[in-house]
């Protein structure tokens, strides 16, 4: 079953995402089963910029968990930019993620004993490339989010909002499908929350496909979709109106 | 890939820097124990081997019986049935007393012995002047040959003593003897056995102290010359002796047979002490497991974040069997650099031991041992940190 809003600005290209009746079951200590996600559906066109709301036990944790090929569904189809990956291997997964999937975190999870170039160049190493291309392209994505001047320092040298540039940049560098991000700017004051979002809205200007997860509304409207959860379970689906016609980037969008 | 991860290793252990040399002093000392033990064990036998062979192993030492009491010493029947082989028998006896030369006096042991002394005694050789002669031991000659040690006791601003005259005091009476040559000093594993002594031609030494029976030696020195089969030989010394003196009078020591035992105390020493550094091996490999695993609980989210980006399991395990590896090598390192060292030191101080023999096999025995330490006790951890799930390390606080 296919949802109504699929935004299909590439109608050639198949869905980064195509999820369908996804179920995951935990089996708790005792024997009992916790049923967090129930037939989950979900579709999400090239280019789209939506995110993902819902009280904590609504599912959204693990739907995340899902979408981002940490984890396996218990059942259901979850294709991946055209690849089925629910029922795949754990080194499989891993090379899925590392291909498709840009992650953010809240947290940042940047290695504290390496330098800015390196912790972007990360993902590239386990792909395969080589060091010195590496280094190249980890110095292109850290221009991209503004750090061209910090790629030497190390996390501890950074502030925060520096340091969820540097993770930006760590996802951005091997061309994902899919901007992963988990309350980006849930560890951050709220003017630097909104130099990160700014960042996020140019990087959707410039066609990538973002998911963010949040449970503030404010976050969420800055987007052109937002997503319930509750009893995993998609709830609702709505679009969100463009409140400033200027596309600027910088400049809040959404509801005040 | 494992340059990186050698490099994540390193920064790592740097990190650390204080957990990190704790840990691997373990291993230091188990790699340090088990090279030094192999490399000195086999620098002493090199040693004691080649000088006991420049000696001559060609040697035969005769001595009585000591737990049999109807034992008695040699005589010159005995010594004469014994040269009719194709050996050299060296007769001797000894007394002591004290010498004087000029201001000089200190004690000296007196040894009369033939002519042939230097043939079967390889450890003789002349720093000055001559031995005295077959002719010399005939007409009694008051010629003396010195000790390194009684050359040094009597002429001490003398290097050259020929033709000096040494007087010799034993039980009373005096004896002058002139000096015709000097010993070089005994070296290796013979150093232990330098005293101040003196050779002086038999027949002039039964002269000098009529108190000594003539014609009785406590323990005959032979050589036998180079083409003959050594083995043959004792055979036909313990037949001849068996007849004349009885069975179980007598006893034939081989240098082989000293060499025998001396390889076996060596092989129980190097047992012991490579027993000791497998220990210390075992409980360095243990600190390592332990703090390995204590660095992949303390990084638990590291490897959930690196597993997001896409590590693989065996990517993983790479980088911790790395770090475990690193870290032990460094510790194996260290070792060897130390038992290096060591080896030096002990060749400089220990007389017996030549030179240094360090086999590329000890080196790189002392190496596989801290990898494969690293290895061994890097697994479980590291197995541990591959198998790990990205959602729970990355939940992990």
């Amino acid at each position: 079953m296919s949802l109504p809003w699929g935004g299909g600005r590439d109608t050639m290209r198949p869905p980064v995402i195509d999820a369908s009746g996804l179920e995951k079951v935990y089996l708790m200590e005792g024997g009992f089963e916790v049923r967090a996600l129930r037939g989950l559906d979900l579709r999400v066109e090239h280019g789209e910029y939506l995110a993902i709301m819902g009280p904590s036990g609504s599912g959204k944790s693990t739907l995340l968990q899902i979408l981002g090929c940490l984890d396996a569904p218990s059942s259901g189809s979850y294709r991946l930019a055209g690849e089925e990956v629910a029922r795949m291997d754990e080194d499989a997964l891993a090379e899925v993620r590392n291909r498709r999937i840009g992650f953010v975190f809240q947290a940042f999870n940047l290695l504290p004993r390496a330098s800015a170039q390196r912790n972007v160049a990360l993902p590239l190493m386990y792909r395969g490339v080589r060091s010195g291309e590496r280094a190249e392209r980890a110095t292109a994505a850290l221009a991209r989010v503004g750090l061209a001047d910090r790629a030497h320092h190390r996390p501890n040298e950074l502030s925060g909002g520096q340091r969820q540039r540097v993770a930006i940049a760590r996802a951005l560098v091997t061309e994902p499908d899919i901007l992963l991000a988990d309350e980006p700017t849930g560890n951050l004051d709220s003017n630097t929350g909104q130099e990160i979002l700014a960042l996020f809205d140019v990087l959707h200007d410039e066609g990538r496909t973002v998911l963010l997860v949040t449970h503030e509304q404010e976050v969420a409207q800055r987007t052109e979709r937002i997503v319930h959860i509750r009893d995993g379970r998609v709830e609702a689906s709505e679009r969100v109106a463009p409140a400033a016609p200027a596309p600027g980037g910088a400049a809040p969008r959404g509801a005040p | 890939m494992i340059l990186e991860n050698l490099r994540s290793a390193l920064e790592a252990l740097a990190g650390n820097r204080l957990r990190s040399v704790l840990t691997l002093l373990g291993v230091m000392i188990g790699v340090f124990a088990v090279t030094t033990t192999i490399s000195l064990g086999a620098i002493a036998t090199a040693g004691i081997t080649g000088q006991l062979q420049a000696f001559g192993n060609q040697a035969l030492f005769i001595t009585p019986n000591e737990d049999n009491p109807a034992s008695t010493p040699f005589n010159d029947a005995d010594v004469d049935a014994l040269s009719r082989l194709p050996v050299s028998v060296l007769r001797q006896r000894s007394v002591r007393g004290v010498a004087r030369a000029g201001t000089e006096e200190a004690p000296l042991v007196v040894n009369g012995v033939t002519a042939n002394a230097p043939q079967v005694d390889r450890t003789i050789k002349m720093a000055r002047g001559r031995y005295f002669t077959e002719a010399e031991d005939r007409r009694a000659a008051p010629v003396m040959v010195l000790s390194a040690d009684a050359r040094e006791a009597l002429f001490p601003d003398d290097p050259n003593p020929v033709g000096r005259e040494v007087s010799v005091t034993v039980g009373g009476s005096r004896t002058f003897y002139t000096v015709i040559g000097a010993k070089e000093p005994l070296t290796g594993a013979f150093s232990f056995a330098a005293n101040a002594s003196a050779d002086v031609p038999l027949q002039t030494f039964y002269l000098a102290y009529p108190a000594v029976t003539r014609g009785e030696y406590p323990f005959l020195p032979i050589t036998v010359s180079l083409e003959r089969n050594l083995g043959d030989i004792e055979a036909q010394v313990n037949a001849i002796l068996a007849r004349r003196r009885g069975p179980d009078t007598f006893r034939i020591q081989t240098i082989e047979g000293a060499l025998t035992l001396f390889k076996t105390i060596t092989t129980i020493l190097q047992a012991v002490l490579g027993g000791i550094g497998a220990i210390s091996l075992l409980v360095g490999g243990i600190g390592i497991l332990n703090i390995m695993l204590v660095s992949v609980t303390e990084r638990t989210r590291e490897i959930g974040l690196r597993k997001a980006l896409g590590a693989k399991k065996g990517v993983i395990l790479q980088q911790f069997l790395i770090e475990a590896v690193a870290l032990t090598l460094v510790g194996g390192l260290v070792g060897l650099a130390a038992a290096i060292g060591t080896l030096y030191l002990a060749v400089a101080l220990v007389p017996f031991l030549d030179e240094v023999v360090l086999s590329p096999f000890t080196v790189l025995l002392g190496l596989f041992v801290s990898v494969a330490t690293g290895v061994v006790f890097g697994v479980w951890p590291a197995s541990r940190a591959a198998n790990l799930s990205p959602i729970e390390a990355l939940r992990y606080e």
